[in-house]
């Protein structure tokens, strides 16, 4: 069961997690009506009513907040984008990419921060990008109703000019926001996937690579590589170093956050 | 509003290279790039990727090629990436190193003779790619070193193995090694230290 995991998303489960996977497998067995796990086994494998989805949905881990790790967000504003104008040929877009993008509140953070902190907002055309593989997830991010443990790290200014209350401890993002970030299923692991989305200037890719194996971690590397632009920047997690998965990026230190560069074109060789 | 909508609304079609083989032999650095990638996606051919790698220049190619013998993860993958622990470049050691930890299962047929090479730094490299094995095989091997191995600085990488996949049956050889270079003081101390660690009486030989 967790190898047929693995090969489909790079999540490794070993045996320290047994507990996390029995649960989630008796649910699923649960959901589907399976009398037994062979028969379960067989539904998955044969991906009845897209069970594998629903499946790989069930162990993907959606624990975020807005403003989760700003440090990224203050080093966006101070240095990457003003690095990044600096090579855009006229009406070119900035692109960020927020993968993945969980419930979205790492993608609309970035779109809250930008318009609330960077001056130069208005002279650029910005693409932002979420993409996750959970698709139940990626449906509440489209919904974008959240409730006050996701909010609590904005200011009530914030939640008042960008959200609209919807019910008891419950708000909407701003419709505005939600119509402007495309929100879409990837899974980072597979590069016939990756790829399709095109370059990207900055991308966040926080708290993911923890749950995959060496492979997988190097197997993304080179997909995330790939999607950047020379000169790139990518952001990870706190406990996360690229320097520990692959040679292919530079380290570049600002004053609020170690971040990771794919070197301008003729970098390698 | 500066925030537009993406337009990758309905992503392109990613086409892979038409011939695999001339793009990874002969083509543009990207181009062998890509075609390094798409080889061990598409499946896998190890000999293919075994013979772009003794050609590739350009670093980052190699890392792909690299990785894609990791994901292929064969016993002729494992072989491929062998011969470049010898390497005199730090790059490509580290590359082969990197490919071989990432498939354990492929890379234990050659741990022990790996173990005896005549190249210190490739026994010392070995030392390390026992972190990924069994336990109980794992000590065992670097036991078996640490009763032989001439190199201090060998058997420092095995005790520093040791200290993570170990347990108390590495105390007895930990102790003659210890005694084996007693004019080492840290190597002395680091054995000292792992057997601590390892949860038995400390008695180091020689102290």
């Amino acid at each position: 069961m967790c190898d047929f995991l693995y090969r489909r998303t790079g999540m490794v489960f070993t045996e320290a997690k047994r507990y996390y996977v029995d649960r989630r497998v008796v649910d699923r067995m649960l959901a589907t009506g399976a009398a037994s796990f062979t028969s379960y086994f067989a539904r998955l494998r044969s991906d009845l009513q897209n069970e594998v989805e629903q499946f790989i949905n069930a162990f993907t881990i959606n624990e975020t907040y807005f403003y989760r790790e700003d440090h990224h967000l203050r080093c966006l504003t101070s240095d990457l984008l003003a690095e990044r104008i600096r090579t855009k040929k006229p009406g070119e877009a900035i692109r960020i990419w927020s993968a993945p993008c969980s419930t979205g509140e790492e993608p609309y953070s970035i779109a809250i921060w930008l318009l609330e902190n960077w001056a130069l907002a208005d002279s650029y055309d910005i693409e932002i990008v979420g993409s996750d593989i959970d698709t139940s997830a990626l449906e509440a991010a489209r919904e974008g109703t959240f409730g006050r443990r996701a909010l609590m790290r904005l200011t009530p200014e914030l939640i008042e000019k960008y959200f609209e209350p919807v019910g008891p401890e419950r708000w909407r993002i701003a419709e505005s926001l939600r119509q402007s970030i495309l929100l879409t299923s990837v899974n980072i692991v597979d590069s016939t996937q990756t790829r399709a989305y095109g370059k990207f200037d900055v991308i966040f890719c926080r708290n993911v690579l923890i749950y995959f194996d060496d492979t997988s971690r190097r197997i993304v590397a080179e997909n995330l590589y790939e999607s950047l632009s020379p000169g790139g920047y990518i952001c990870l997690g706190h406990s996360e170093s690229m320097s520990r998965i692959s040679p292919l990026f530079e380290v570049c230190r600002f004053a609020d956050a170690i971040v990771y560069r794919r070197p301008r074109d003729g970098g390698h060789g | 509003m500066p925030l537009i909508r993406s337009r990758s609304d309905k992503p392109g079609a990613d086409r892979p290279p038409g011939d695999l083989r001339a793009a990874l032999l002969s083509g543009s650095p990207e181009e062998r790039w890509r075609a390094a990638r798409t080889v061990a996606e598409m499946g896998a051919d190890a000999p293919l990727l075994t013979q772009a790698l003794e050609l590739e220049e350009d670093s980052r190619v190699r890392e792909a090629i690299f990785t894609g013998l990791a994901r292929i993860a064969t016993p002729e993958a494992a072989l491929a990436a062998l011969p470049y622990l010898r390497s005199d470049d730090a790059n490509l050691r580290a590359g082969a190193l990197d490919a071989l930890r990432m498939m354990p299962e492929a890379s234990r047929p050659h741990l022990k003779a790996l173990l005896r090479d005549p190249d210190a730094d490739v026994r010392l490299l070995a030392c390390d790619l026992l972190r990924g094995q069994a336990t109980s095989e794992a000590t065992l091997m670097l036991t078996a070193l640490l009763e032989t191995e001439p190199e201090a600085n060998v058997c420092a990488a095995a005790v520093e193995v040791l200290a993570e996949v170990g347990g108390p049956l590495a105390v007895p050889s930990l102790q003659r090694c210890a005694h084996r270079f007693r004019s080492d003081p840290f190597l002395g101390f680091a054995i000292k230290h792992v057997i601590d660690r390892l949860g038995s009486p400390s008695s180091v030989a020689g102290d």
